[in-house]
């Protein structure tokens, strides 16, 4: 599996990005901040890759003037 | 026939049983081991087969029979406990009781998403609950349609019971929507309550 994990500033961020998302019925998953990537505590919303486009996503976040940042991950 | 009965037994138990038990039949003897949980059995199946023999599996309801033959021979250096499934497919005997899709009391928007990351996050831990119980409101987190449906999907596959109070599908009117687990009733759920190690209520 190939994720792209949005890491947001804040948990209202979060949110926030949740309802932009379920508004564009964008499939998503909340995972807690991945260990790897922050000791903070923390939620980040994890996409699939391979299912959903990224840009798309990017584009949607960029347009409610939404800061974020990317981590990839793969796993089995 | 020799018969053993290893049912409630845990990995690697079931497999120590039956292989004194077969040490303790003569050739061509068939041993009769009871058993409650697929892991178990399938575990026992490549025990078993590694050595030789073959094995006819009958399941009623949760219980399964296993008929080994003894037409091989397990040494006695043999260890059962390298046949039990370690690290990914770990299941301890915790169970997780979801009483509300919510976790926490506070805000609705921040209860929704706590909850969604607790499930969320159960496939990937190493030891995964041996069942999770769904009631009230927390039925609504196994309907087809539910955020962490794909979780508790994979969590099924790697041998967690899910039960799902019929009930409250039922007051909820959701029954043909149920997207994961088995509808259980009040017995089944306090005895699988009573019968836990430890349990979490999120």
């Amino acid at each position: 599996m190939k994720y792209t994990i949005l890491i947001f500033e804040s948990i209202h961020n979060v949110l926030k990005a949740e309802r932009i998302f379920e508004a564009n019925h964008v499939t998503h998953e909340i995972i807690p901040m991945p260990k790897e990537i922050s000791s903070d505590c923390g939620m980040a919303i994890r996409i699939n890759s391979l299912v959903t486009n990224i840009e798309r996503i990017t584009d949607m976040l960029k347009k409610d003037k939404m800061d974020y940042q990317t981590f990839e991950k793969e796993t089995e | 026939m020799k018969i053993v009965d290893a049912k409630g037994k845990l990995c690697p138990l079931p497999l120590i049983m039956t292989k004194k038990a077969l040490s303790e039949i003569k050739e061509n003897e068939t041993l009769k081991v009871i058993i409650d949980n697929d892991i178990s059995v399938q575990n026992i199946r490549r025990f078993v087969e590694e050595h030789g023999m073959k094995v006819q599996v009958n399941k009623n309801n949760n219980i399964y029979e296993i008929l080994i033959n003894k037409t091989g021979h397990i040494p006695d250096e043999t260890k059962p406990e390298d046949y039990c499934p370690v690290g990914e497919n770990k299941l301890s005997d915790f169970v997780v009781s979801v009483q509300r899709n919510r976790l926490g009391d506070g805000p609705e928007e921040l209860g929704y998403i706590l909850i969604k990351a607790f499930i969320n996050t159960l496939p990937e831990s190493e030891l995964k609950p041996k069942t999770i119980i769904f009631m009230n409101s927390g039925i609504l987190l196994t309907l087809k349609d539910s955020p962490v449906i794909d979780a508790l999907k994979k969590l099924e596959q790697t041998g967690v019971d899910i039960l799902v109070c019929g009930t409250c599908l039922d007051f909820y009117k959701k029954k043909e929507e149920l997207g994961t687990g088995i509808i259980s009733n009040m017995y089944e759920i306090t005895e699988r309550l009573s019968k836990a190690g430890n349990i979490i209520y999120p």
